[in-house]
């Protein structure tokens, strides 16, 4: 098997999926290929094309979480190896995301936060019912770039902007970027609040976290 | 029946796993197994499928879903699980009747069959975001719709200054405010003993519509409050703490359920099947005397596409022929209010529930996200039209849904944003303007080109 065949089945194997397939091609091309190119042109590609099925809706969210399973799995073979070998994968930036105080929906917030990491962000998802201090213990903690904040009702997206005014009230505002997404969220809500940015979909989403940060980065 | 006692019981007893392990080992798989085993087959050509069988298959695929899935409770991490003997008995034992209301207001919810002959449940009013000043004229206006037989009052999320917010205090007191508005709005309308029966839409949390709930208040157990799960098949003990109340007062207990069209459950199949099984958790779980159904979806929300009226309208189907407990549902049109779009939208969705044997309820405009958005002229359509096409069959429907498609689908991504209504009304008399009525008379007419009756 060539290097082009067996990066081709790794994308392939990630794109279905499929864990065991997925570890045991990147364990066979390891004999020939770096952990990096194995990164970088195997399962790069295989997540963003994950993604753009997802936000075309030709597959659904059990497919892309699985997908996302594989290319965990297979993280955890490279990872040792590309530490001692000295060699990371660039990120775009990082995330710290979560669904706001006393709201439990976590179906829209995954969704995001599994595009962001495919996108090549690092993501610290916070999980469910996160009151607005801990979104700004997380960012500080892992020098986040961008606070990313999920409500699905009416009375719990007043927490967002709590988020933002507690950010205020620590003189942090302008250190993050903040964007808030959710079923009842509209940019109109989103302008009132002070937020960043808003994502009416998932790939919104991701979209404007890319822009945001390149804007601010002066790109 | 399992006894309610027994829930609680197995909610600290029953097998613990993760919240991620549920969705991903258990659910997940399971509902791509029922899919494949009874070939459930999504046909982008036939939104409202006239076909029993495969009607029976998604029952059955719900069956052996719930059967094995169960309901997760998110507090104690744990699974209530069921026999399929004990999910059999409670199908068998089931309300197939829900009262609603008091004195000449009363009214019976009836489960239907798909095609049947007998006038829809017709159920009006919205629960979305409202401001306090147009509130009472709202719900005056949905008891005024002579055809209605239960109403959604608004929610509410200020007081005055004072914002509302999930488990705050001003959320008891808002949800108090519009119990106390419901009441009075429909005693305006001469209709005092009528069914609200979406209480709370103004509260989050249990605690919130458990205070609001004090007869002082205006609550009648003969109203309705929905239980909502969380997505998918999980509860939590605030919802618990609601039906422990709720039981113990005999009042009607409605389950909620909106699954994620290519959410956990997948695509429009594998939707269809958890729709349904939301009526085992339902029955069991929630002890609902009714049922509320709405399918979202992932990516636009809105519910008149074709995958979407396949998912309600094959649910609805399943569920009408098997278990025929009261079940209506509840669409989210992607146009605004006072737009041809929205009756477009409007006519599709009701065209499925109604033939598949559904209640009917206003479909919500601009996916329901805008405050004031909904109209009492799209509760008039609602009723006009459910009465209007009594006795249709699916096959016709089916024929007159893809006719409507053509029109609306390619606004589905940029729909209009119509007006909200401040903008189309005469709040005082509580009145549409003359645009709105001119374009409501077109849409009619040309409704009514297409095959659509009103009354």
């Amino acid at each position: 098997m060539t290097g082009d065949e067996a990066l081709k089945g790794i994308e392939e194997a990630i794109v279905s999926g499929d864990k065991e397939r997925s570890s045991q091609l990147v364990e066979e091309a390891l004999r020939e290929i770096d952990s990096l190119t194995i990164i970088q042109r195997g399962m790069m590609p295989a997540m963003e094309m994950v993604g753009d099925r997802f936000s075309h809706g030709e597959i659904y969210l059990p497919e892309m979480l699985m997908a996302a399973e594989a290319w965990n799995e297979v993280m955890t073979l490279l990872k040792p190896k590309m530490l001692a070998a000295g060699e990371s994968v660039a990120k775009i930036g990082t995330v710290v995301i979560g669904t706001v105080q006393t709201d439990v929906h976590e179906i829209g917030k995954n969704i995001v936060a599994t595009l962001l990491g495919t996108a090549g962000f690092e993501v610290h998802d916070l999980g469910v019912d996160i009151p607005a201090s801990k979104f700004i213990g997380k960012a500080e903690e892992v020098d986040a770039d961008i606070i990313a904040a999920s409500a699905i009702m009416t009375t719990t997206m007043t927490y967002q902007r709590d988020i933002l005014e507690h950010l205020m009230a620590r003189g942090l505002r302008d250190k993050y970027i903040v964007l808030v997404g959710g079923g009842v969220v509209n940019q109109k809500w989103a302008d009132e609040i002070g937020a960043d940015g808003y994502g009416e979909t998932a790939a919104d989403g991701v979209r404007v976290a890319k822009e945001l940060l390149t804007r601010r980065k002066g790109g | 029946m399992v006894s309610f006692h027994e829930i609680l019981e197995r909610a600290t007893k029953g097998p613990i796993m993760s919240s991620k392990d549920f969705d991903m080992r258990v659910f997940i798989p399971k509902v791509r197994e029922v899919v494949e085993k009874y070939k459930i087959q999504y046909d982008p050509d036939t939104p409202c499928p006239a076909d029993d069988d495969l009607a029976d298959r998604i029952y059955q695929a719900a069956f052996d879903l719930y059967a094995d899935v169960g309901t997760y409770v998110i507090d104690t991490e744990r699974v209530i699980r069921f026999s399929r003997e004990e999910i059999e008995d409670a199908v068998y034992e089931a309300p197939k009747e829900a009262y609603f209301g008091e004195g000449p207001d009363r009214c019976v919810f009836k489960g239907r069959e798909p095609d049947g002959s007998e006038i829809p449940h017709c159920h009006v009013g919205s629960g979305t975001d409202t401001t306090e000043d147009v509130a009472l004229k709202m719900v005056e206006a949905y008891g005024k719709i002579s055809k209605a037989k239960t109403v959604s009052i608004p929610s509410v999320t200020t007081l005055g200054p004072m914002k509302s917010s999930a488990g705050s205090p001003v959320e008891i007191l808002a949800g108090i405010y519009m119990m106390r508005i419901g009441r009075e709005g429909l005693r305006r309308a001469g209709r005092p003993g009528m069914g609200i029966i979406n209480h709370m839409s103004s509260c989050a949390k249990g605690v919130s519509t458990i205070a609001a709930s004090n007869p002082d208040f205006g609550a009648r157990p003969s109203d309705g409050w929905l239980i909502a799960p969380h997505a998918e098949l999980k509860i939590d003990y605030s919802s618990l703490n609601q039906v422990a109340y709720l039981t113990s007062w005999g009042a009607n207990i409605g389950q909620e359920a909106g699954p994620i069209m290519g959410g956990y459950a997948g695509g429009p199949a594998g939707t269809a099947v958890v729709a349904t099984a939301y009526c085992f958790h339902g029955i069991l779980v929630a002890r609902a005397t009714y049922h509320l159904t709405y399918p979202v979806h992932m990516t636009y929300v809105a519910s008149t596409t074709p995958d979407m009226l396949y998912v309600v309208s094959t649910s609805g189907q399943a569920v009408s022929r098997n278990i025929g407990v009261p079940y209506y549902a509840l669409g989210y049109a992607a146009a605004g209010s006072a737009t041809k779009q929205y009756f477009y939208e409007a006519a599709a969705y009701l065209l499925a529930i109604q033939s598949s044997g559904m209640g009917i309820e206003d479909v919500h405009p601009n996916k329901a996200v805008v405050t004031n958005g909904a109209l009492p002229i799209d509760s008039e359509f609602t009723c006009s039209l459910g009465h209007g096409m009594v006795g249709i069959t699916r096959k016709e429907a089916n024929q007159i849904i893809k006719r409507l498609m053509e029109t609306y689908l390619g606004g589905i991504k940029n729909p209009p944003r119509g007006r909200i209504l401040n903008e189309c009304y005469d709040i005082h008399a509580m009145r549409p303007d003359d645009e709105l009525r001119r374009t409501y008379d077109e849409a009619i007419r040309e409704l009514g080109g297409m095959g659509i009756r009103f009354q």
